[in-house]
């Protein structure tokens, strides 16, 4: 068996978490969002009035629901299954290309699913109480491939960042990791920050572009952050 | 299937340093096992056991010297990296893996996996399968930790202080089924303890590591007729000592016991006999903590003789 595919195998060991746990978060997500409506209801009626509904294309929650978990899922990846790859003979190489075909593949189940819940809240009209969960902006207003294409690079950067910070702690310990937290952040308030200086470019760049250029941006970020997550893991000690 | 045995195989180590900033754990270390033997890796807490066997399998990097496994540098070689095995005594486990689902995944790591001794071992030490690896008990995870290293079948099995927190029952089973299996599929089994005496029949040989260095690697069998104890009356003992090479000695109340260098010759036993001094054979461990002492202070204070 091909040495990489062994840390694949070790990493869908507990299917129900690296594959259930996204999916059912986004069917908590829907949930959440059906029941706020619910309460919306009360004042408004149901289903909900169209200026209300239109609100909800505005809801976030398939963009927020998921980054907290994967980043902690691809931290605890690299640092635990790295030991326990590395007892089991394997290379930091072999681990590394395994389990990051690992996060693809959550990537890829994941962006599935919205997928799949996009349609099914297009079937029933908003969950039958029209409320917007996947068929939101952010999502490309109902674009299957949109929505395929953003939730994908949104949990491979999700998990590409937590397998950096455990690569990381693993290769050289909880202060420099502190200082890479740190590092991150500033080049988050960093980026921000020259998005609200050049925002007149940036809007017009959006407009051209469209959630195109969004994902195109985040998987360029997901292709820096497995370089630095690979670079970090040569070093990588037990 | 179990790799042979051959006259190159084995792990040539020269000149290993490792250090951790200004601590060196190792020193400069000079190691030869040949391949298709069981060694007993011995030293105080610190003396840098763990290290040497990370350092092997390529779990640290070493700041120094050669490693060859198999006549091949091990370090990100999967050649030879997938024929070892070393479970870590503070091993981590992902948080939500259970001892079967690791179970369930080490036929893809291990080709020579033998599920069925897998079956019996956790069968006799009582492993809970469902429970989450992390949260077995010391005992309980050095049991798993066996199960693996056993069953994995590796030519080259690290077993780091396999004993802790085992009962004794638990122990023997241990001891019982790694002579077995040894006996079928032989491999190199390179194991740390401090339960010397208890391990001494299962090692072939013995290296004694202190402060980095390897003070000790000799045959079990002749590390242990390589000293004797003398025990009797301390004047009469002190006497008998003189001018012999008196490695270590312990007294109690008027009983002094000295640990001896050397063999015993049928004058010494006349000598010892006229003088009421029992002549005894080392214990291994014995042996191990005097050449510790010896090392430390090099001879028996002037007061002491």
């Amino acid at each position: 068996m091909n040495t990489s595919t062994r840390s694949l195998r070790l990493y869908l060991s507990n299917k129900a978490y690296v594959v259930g746990v996204p999916i059912i978060t986004l069917a908590a997500m829907v949930l959440v969002s059906v029941l706020i409506a619910l309460v919306m209801g009360i004042v408004v009626g149901l289903p909900l009035p169209h200026d209300v509904e239109e609100g909800f294309r505005n809801n976030l929650g398939s963009l927020t629901a998921l980054p907290g978990f994967l980043v902690s899922m691809g931290a605890l990846a690299v640092n635990r299954n790295f030991a326990m790859a590395l007892a089991f003979g394997s290379t930091r190489r072999n681990f590394w290309v395994g389990t990051a075909l690992g996060f693809g593949l959550t990537s890829l189940v994941t962006a599935v699913a919205a997928v799949v819940l996009l349609a099914l809240e297009s079937l029933t009209h908003g969950w039958f109480v029209h409320t917007h969960a996947f068929d939101v902006t952010a999502m490309g207003n109902g674009n299957y491939l949109k929505a395929f294409a953003m939730t994908f690079v949104l949990s491979a950067l999700s998990l590409f960042l937590g397998a950096l910070f455990g690569t990381v702690y693993r290769a050289f310990g909880a202060s420099l990791t502190t200082v890479t937290a740190f590092a991150m952040g500033i080049v988050v308030v960093g980026l921000i920050a020259v998005g609200v200086w050049q925002r007149v470019r940036v809007i017009a760049f959006l407009a051209d572009w469209g959630l195109w250029a969004v994902v195109a941006i985040v998987a360029a970020l997901v292709a820096a952050v497995a370089a630095a997550s690979y670079s970090a893991n040569r070093l990588a000690t037990f | 299937m179990t790799p042979t045995v051959t006259e190159t195989s084995g792990i040539q180590i020269r000149q290993l340093h490792k250090s951790y900033g200004s601590l060196d754990v190792l020193s400069g270390l000079d190691l030869t096992l040949p391949a298709g033997h069981i060694y007993g890796l011995v030293g105080p807490n610190g003396a840098g056991k763990t290290t040497l066997m990370s350092t092997i399998c390529n779990h640290t990097f070493p700041s120094g010297g050669t490693i060859l496994v198999d006549g091949e540098n091990p370090a990100e070689n999967a050649g030879v990296l997938e024929r070892m095995c070393f479970i870590h005594e503070d091993q981590p486990y992902n948080d939500v893996f259970s001892v079967a689902s690791i179970l369930h995944v080490m036929p893809n790591f291990y080709p020579d996996w033998d599920a069925a001794l897998a079956q019996r071992l956790v069968a006799r030490f009582q492993v809970p399968v469902e429970r989450r690896a992390r949260k077995l008990s010391r005992g309980q995870k050095s049991a798993f930790a066996i199960v693996i290293s056993l069953a994995s079948r590796a030519a080259y099995t690290f077993l780091d202080e396999p004993y802790l927190g085992l009962d004794p029952t638990a122990r023997e089973i241990f001891y019982e089924e790694l002579m077995t299996d040894f006996g079928a599929h032989p491999r190199t089994i390179i194991m740390s303890t401090h339960l010397i005496d208890e391990a001494a029949a299962l090692m072939e040989e013995v290296i004694v590591l202190h402060e980095g260095e390897i003070v000790l690697q000799a045959d079990v069998d002749d590390a242990r007729s390589s000293a004797y104890v003398a025990r009797g009356l301390a004047d009469e003992v002190r006497a008998f000592a003189q001018g012999r090479d008196v490695i270590a000695q312990r007294t109690l109340g008027r009983i002094l016991s000295a640990t001896i260098r050397g063999q015993v010759t049928p004058g010494d036993e006349d000598k010892a006999s006229a003088n009421r001094i029992s002549l005894e054979p080392v214990s291994l461990q014995d042996l191990i903590a005097a050449l510790g002492i010896h090392t430390l202070t090099n001879a028996l204070t002037t007061e002491n003789r």
